[in-house]
């Protein structure tokens, strides 16, 4: 049982555990803070500060903090919504909108926080905000490696190795899944799955078929990798291949069985 | 000269970059050439002997020639004076007059107090020989027989802060990274200076490495580390050479290693090189770009003395201040203590350059008012140009106005007038300087040099270059100026690490100092400096033209018309502003605005 804490956000009083930051104790109150480069999944980063607070307590000074990476400390009192906060974050928010002023996602967020028109545009026109969702999941949680940062400061961009096609991309479509705003795209076109952000192709590869229904539905790679990682550790092999909604419609590996394999047996 | 008697020839020969680059190797190799030549070698065993930045670094090549330990000094030496010098002062016995330094150079060096360069530009940065026999590496044994507590309480009492920027006070650095629970720690040593215009660390590497090496082995023994890195850029090749020579020769001594001055004290430094990146000076950056990951900021909600290279605590530390430790260890915080202004202890070494008379190093003690730095030390602004702002702390830092010439120089008063100490680069500026350009150039820096991870400095700060694009060009309203402002305070409040932190720094004072010149730009369509090409014509005076056709002759546009001994006039539409015309005036008939 993790040590309770007790601080203050919003002037309402709360609970929570030590080592949790102050953005997962303000979301479990129901008080929003909006986010953009956070992912429940991912390791916060802190890099788009759109969920800055100002937080003050015993051991820390009266600061700005990012709230995806500062923890909850005894005593702490956090605020969310104040008015030094509120005009920072909408300038972030013009910022943003000045590169992507189409981002559907985008807008939706500025809208509210109050920022209807940025004055900064730039007649740019991507949908990349830089947060660095995809990299992070490609690099710490997929273990591919397929996508980076490249260039410094204003320049910078996420793609591949050398801006050609990856090798090292598995075409798990885990990045566009991560994606706030739709900047990386996964699309199947017959047995073809092509990955791609603004005008660059990331990866193509060619889709294996089901063996149930005959649906192409997962390139060689991403299966290989799956039974690298997931099955060979256990002493498993991956008998067959299945597209998820076959696998949904099997049945259930008998209670014997699945009890010796320690999983099921037969997976997709 | 009387050969009966054996003379003690000494030939000390600047070879810091400053020196290298204006030839320094070659002079020396003249020197050798005309001794052998003059027959003196095999007489008097003369030594030419390299030494580091001597600071004067306008005055390179600087020699030092000591016959039997009465030294006269030379400046501007090249291979022919080197012949020179042979002939009249160590064959003849007279010094050569007209090569020999000036005022200047005595001004230079009057309101200076060498510590820490105390033997940069004194002995062989490539002979640990030399820096022992100058009571080098005798505080590391003296600190080795101390308790480490003790070595820790003494840098307190002395007051030291960090020379890096941001003046922390190092012995509080170093106990919280003592008290740190972890066997293995690290101390870093920052030599990642990437300033425009600052060479500090650079020349003390250069100069006397082994005082550096010294200071961390102090360093890594009070805080209980084994391991070392010295973070230095690759751009410094000199630097790295001498660097790995004098770690080289500390370990053949055993002062580094295993079981160092015969203690059970194990401590070996490593090198690691920099690709570049100006943000790897940033602390988090470069224990990041340590890891061999790309040196990008992170976070510093947990204190690097806590978590920091491969998450064990680390105690970074710039190159200056390691070079300081040395001193305090052995000459006591006392005498350190008495050194310098209320709240800054002890020297500072400032790079003085941009448009000053006397460019150089310059060491002085903390507390000192500008104008000395600028018009006793610097020698004034040359052409007889008014002295108009000095940009101190690096692209982040601020420019300080004229009005502020009587302030001492602290860490307290820089930042109260809206600058920063930095690592002590100072960009003097003259009345020809336009500060909007200024703003505009330093901002570029730092949009080009930020790593681009957090929104505030990749965005905010690529718009402030915007904005301040469009006052140069003409473009620009009031309503500029209060956008300005907003990024600047939001940038300020929200950026991930200091870069961004401090980026707009350059905007704000300006801005505060200097409002009358943005609004030249702004609502007079002026630039008061003649500097921004869009809002300057320049335009020929038909009283004082005298028709010399100096500046129709150098016009590359062929804007300029008129016949001989007749007024010229400047063709508007032709004009590019490049400026020619204006520089080559005898008269001063060409006038802009």
């Amino acid at each position: 049982m993790p040590t309770m804490l007790n601080l203050t956000i919003n002037g309402k009083k709360i609970e929570a555990p030590e080592g949790m930051t102050v953005l997962e104790a303000a979301k479990r109150e129901g008080i929003y803070i909006p986010t953009l480069c956070y992912h429940e999944a991912l390791d916060p980063e802190g890099t788009c500060r759109l969920c800055i607070v100002e937080v003050s307590g015993p051991i820390i000074r009266h600061t700005i903090r990012v709230s995806c990476i500062q923890e909850v400390k005894e005593g702490l009192v956090v605020e969310t919504e104040t008015e030094r906060i509120n005009r920072n974050r909408r300038l972030i928010l013009e910022l943003l909108l000045g590169r992507c002023p189409y981002s559907k996602e985008l807008l939706d967020l500025a809208g509210r926080c109050g920022v209807m028109t940025s004055r900064f545009l730039t007649g740019e026109d991507d949908d990349c905000v830089r947060c660095g969702r995809c990299v992070r999941v490609c690099r710490d949680k997929i273990g591919a490696y397929a996508l980076c940062w490249v260039n410094r400061g204003y320049q910078r961009k996420v793609t591949t190795d050398f801006e050609r096609l990856s090798e090292y991309c598995i075409g798990c479509g885990s990045c566009a899944q991560v994606c706030p705003t739709g900047a990386i795209n996964v699309e199947d076109r017959g047995d073809e799955r092509k990955i791609y952000t603004w005008g660059h192709v990331l990866a193509r590869f060619k889709l294996e078929r089901c063996k149930q229904c005959g649906r192409p539905f997962a390139p060689q790679k991403y299966l290989d990798w799956m039974r690298e990682r997931a099955y060979k550790p256990k002493g498993l092999e991956l008998v067959d291949i299945m597209c998820p909604e076959c696998v949904r419609k099997t049945e259930r590996p008998a209670p014997v069985e699945a009890k010796l394999a320690g999983m099921p047996y037969r997976v997709w | 000269m009387d050969s009966k008697n054996t003379k003690e020839i000494v030939i000390s020969v600047c070879t810091g970059t400053g020196g290298v680059a204006a030839g320094g190797y070659k002079v020396i190799e003249a020197f050798e050439g005309a001794l052998a030549e003059g027959g003196l070698k095999a007489k008097f065993k003369p030594r030419t002997h390299k030494v580091g930045c001597r600071g004067f670094c306008a005055k390179d090549v600087l020699v030092d020639v000591a016959i039997d330990g009465q030294t006269e000094t030379y400046q501007f030496i090249t291979p022919d004076k080197a012949k020179k010098i042979v002939e009249e002062h160590i064959i003849g016995g007279e010094p050569v007059k007209n090569l020999l330094v000036k005022k200047d150079y005595h001004a230079f060096h009057s309101k200076q107090k060498k510590l820490v360069l105390a033997n940069c530009g004194q002995i062989d940065p490539e002979s640990i020989g030399e820096y022992i026999a100058r009571d080098g590496y005798e505080s590391a044994l003296k600190a080795l027989e101390m308790a480490p507590d003790e070595i820790i309480r003494v840098i307190k009492e002395s007051g030291l802060r960090g020379r890096g920027g941001g003046g922390f006070p190092t012995g509080i650095k170093w106990e919280s990274c003592q008290r740190a629970s972890g066997d293995l720690k690290y101390v870093l040593c920052n030599a990642d200076e990437g300033d425009p215009g600052a060479f500090m660390d650079r020349s003390i590497i250069e100069g006397n490495p082994h005082s550096v090496i010294e200071g961390m082995i102090i360093g890594a023994y009070a805080i209980g580390s084994s391991e070392g890195y010295v973070y230095i850029r690759a751009e410094y090749p000199l630097a790295v050479e001498r660097l790995r020579l004098a770690l080289n020769q500390a370990r053949e001594r055993n002062y580094l290693g295993e079981n160092i001055f015969g203690t059970d004290f194990n401590f070996d430094i490593k090198i690691v090189l920099g690709a570049g990146a100006f943000v790897c000076g940033e602390s988090t950056a470069l224990m990041t770009s340590i890891e061999d990951k790309v040196g990008e900021p992170r976070p510093k909600y947990i204190h690097t003395t806590d978590r920091g290279v491969w998450g064990k605590p680390s105690n970074l530390n710039n190159v200056e201040t390691w070079a300081n430790v040395p001193l305090i260890i052995k000459n006591g915080a006392k005498w350190y203590a008495g050194i310098g202004s209320d709240t800054s202890k002890g020297t500072k070494i400032f790079s003085l350059v941009g448009n000053i008379n006397n460019t150089g190093l310059v060491e002085v003690p903390m507390g000192i008012p500008l104008k000395d730095i600028i018009y006793k030390i610097g020698g004034g602004i040359p052409n007889k140009k008014e002295f108009k702002a000095v940009q101190t702390g690096g692209p982040s830092g601020g420019c300080i106005p004229a009005s502020y010439l009587d302030m001492p120089v602290d860490y307290e008063h820089l930042s109260q007038a809206g600058s920063m100490m930095g690592s002590g680069g100072m960009i003097v500026m003259d009345e020809d300087t336009c500060m909007v350009d200024v703003a505009k150039y330093f901002l570029e820096f730092c949009r080009d040099e930020g790593c681009g991870q957090c929104t505030p400095c990749r965005e905010g700060v690529a718009q402030m270059v915007r904005l301040l694009t469009e006052i140069t060009e003409g473009k620009g309203t009031p309503a500029h100026v209060s956008l300005l402002e907003e990024l600047s305070h939001m940038i300020e409040d929200t950026s991930l690490c200091g870069l961004g932190k401090s980026a707009p720094n350059p905007v704000l004072s300006t801005l505060h100092y200097f409002r009358d010149e943005y609004d030249a730009h702004i609502i007079d369509k002026n630039c008061p400096a003649g500097v921004c090409r869009a809002l300057t014509i320049f335009t020929i005076d038909e009283i004082k033209c005298t028709g010399c056709m100096v500046c129709a002759r150098n016009c590359p546009e062929g804007a300029i018309t008129g016949e001989k001994k007749e007024p010229h006039y400047i063709d508007q539409n032709k004009c590019i502003r490049c400026r020619v015309c204006y520089e080559g005036c005898k008269f001063g008939a060409v006038k802009k605005g």
